[in-house]
């Protein structure tokens, strides 16, 4: 569903997505938009972390996983078979739930990507990536005198921030972000929602929450998924104001089961 | 609004409070505007007071129904129709005791006015009394039948109301150019008749905000409005 001008970045067509014989996507078609914020929400189980695995191929992983339809990103098939998944994956990068630093230096953590991918020739190219990263993140003030310390030593939300900085090390385009905060206190949730508010300038985000308040708060565009199907897709405004599908008022209002 | 429940039944009853103030707030602001047009049309001092003091109640309730809002918006953070049920109840109950507000402001111009009111200066006023209390009586109906051709169609009587004010405001007028002697009571009620014109306005309100919580849109367009008679 297309709202407004806004360049279509990615676009899911008739995805459907197994694990074994139990179907967890039913003809998922859903088109996010370049440079904007779109939330997912939904009951446990109903598909949405599925569906943003589907974007950077994360469920390749799986063995049991099959992935049918189609996923493209600015027109391009991701799912064909000379797609390189690791130069998929640093153009999408991913954020999960609990933040999972390697167990290494702030500073390898970040350098970690660029050295995997050949983006920097020497020392002082790899510290203006590490320090641009952190910058991006909102996180070099924090850590700038402290950068080979462990990542792990940095408190819960400044590790999620870490984990954005790495992904953001590769010059990733779109940043799937599985629930980014539901680990997170109050105050950090505020600054990574500040830090989504910023990146949305230069990256596309997709991200998955329980929080209504917070994709309301976050994003330009709500999916609705529900039992491997999306139900309605609108702006945020839309959904949360007057959605136009019965079982989407019931969900946000909390009328569900 | 939504044939299921809340999953939490507490958020349930404090919507149904909610909605089971306001109906009452609607009833005794109606009573009151029915009281205070026999109060002037029989010019009875004697019910006045009375008027006066219940007053009070329904700013009484507006004070617990914001209280109730707010203590919704807190712990609820409402969506979808339940927050455009919390806004719009809101709304409406403020339009509810500013209605409450102009009949008593009406009932207390009866004091100073003589006991044997002529026939021919309250003639369009009684018309624009009742008709301002149908279109009390069909905006509570429509909120508790949730109708939005009843909001639209009380939207668009305002119109009436409109022409019935000029016509009896210019009755009053014309009472008044007889004999100037007539100027202080004339006074009194050129300001019952305002008064009962703009408790017609807050009911356009409650129309309004009926609509956007029934649809989730506003409604779109000027508001009807009556042509000034030439005097």
């Amino acid at each position: 569903m297309e709202l407004n001008n806004s360049k279509i970045k990615i676009k899911a067509k008739n995805l459907n997505v197994f694990y074994g014989k139990k179907q967890a996507l039913f003809d998922i078609n859903l088109d996010i938009n370049q440079k904007e914020v779109t939330a997912l929400i939904g009951p446990s189980g109903c598909g949405k972390s599925t569906f943003i695995r589907c974007i950077n191929r994360m469920n390749d992983v799986i063995d049991i996983c099959k992935v049918e339809g189609s996923v493209e990103i600015d027109g391009a098939e991701i799912n064909e078979k000379n797609v390189d998944v690791v130069t998929l994956r640093e153009k999408v990068g991913m954020v999960f739930q609990k933040p999972n630093p390697f167990p290494k230096s702030i500073y390898d953590n970040i350098a970690y990507g660029p050295i995997i991918h050949g983006a920097a020739e020497n020392k002082d190219q790899m510290d203006n990536i590490v320090e641009t990263s952190l910058k991006k993140a909102a996180l070099w003030d924090e850590v700038k005198d402290r950068l080979n310390e462990p990542g792990t030593s940095l408190s819960g939300g400044q590790q999620q921030r870490l984990c954005i900085a790495r992904a953001l090390s590769v010059n990733p385009e779109v940043i799937l972000m599985d629930e980014p905060c539901s680990a997170l206190d109050p105050i950090a949730t505020a600054k990574i929602e500040e830090l989504i508010d910023d990146l949305k300038k230069s990256y596309t985000i997709v991200i998955v929450t329980h929080s209504m308040a917070q994709a309301v708060r976050v994003s330009q565009k709500t999916g609705f998924f529900h039992l491997g199907k999306i139900i309605e897709v609108d702006s945020t405004e839309k959904i949360f104001k007057n959605p136009a599908n019965k079982m989407t008022q019931d969900y946000i209002t909390g009328r569900f089961g | 609004m939504s044939g299921t429940g809340h999953t939490v039944k507490s958020y349930e009853e404090e919507m149904q409070n909610l909605n089971d103030n306001l109906v009452m707030m609607g009833s005794l602001t109606e009573s009151q505007m029915a009281d205070a047009m026999a109060a002037v049309i029989k010019v009875d001092k004697d019910s006045v007071d009375k008027i006066v003091k219940n007053d009070g109640k329904i700013n009484e309730l507006r004070s617990v129904i914001d209280n109730q809002i707010t203590t919704v918006l807190v712990k609820r953070a409402p969506m979808a129709v339940d927050l455009r049920i919390t806004i719009s109840t809101m709304k409406i109950s403020h339009d509810l005791e500013r209605i409450g507000d102009l009949a008593k402001s009406v009932a207390k111009k009866v004091k100073p006015l003589p006991v044997d009111l002529p026939d021919e200066l309250i003639g369009s006023l009684r018309r624009l009394g009742d008709l301002v209390q149908k279109q009390l009586k069909d905006a509570l109906d429509a909120y508790l039948n949730k109708s939005k051709d009843k909001a639209i169609e009380i939207w668009k009587k305002d119109e009436q109301v409109d022409d019935l004010t000029n016509l009896a405001m210019n009755e009053v007028a014309t009472y008044l150019q007889k004999d100037k002697k007539n100027l202080e009571m004339a006074t009194h009620l050129l300001f019952v008749t305002k008064n009962i014109e703009r408790a017609g306005d807050h009911i356009t309100n409650i129309a309004e905000s009926l609509y956007y919580l029934i649809e989730g849109e506003y409604l779109e367009g000027a508001r009807p409005k009556g042509k000034p008679i030439e005097s």
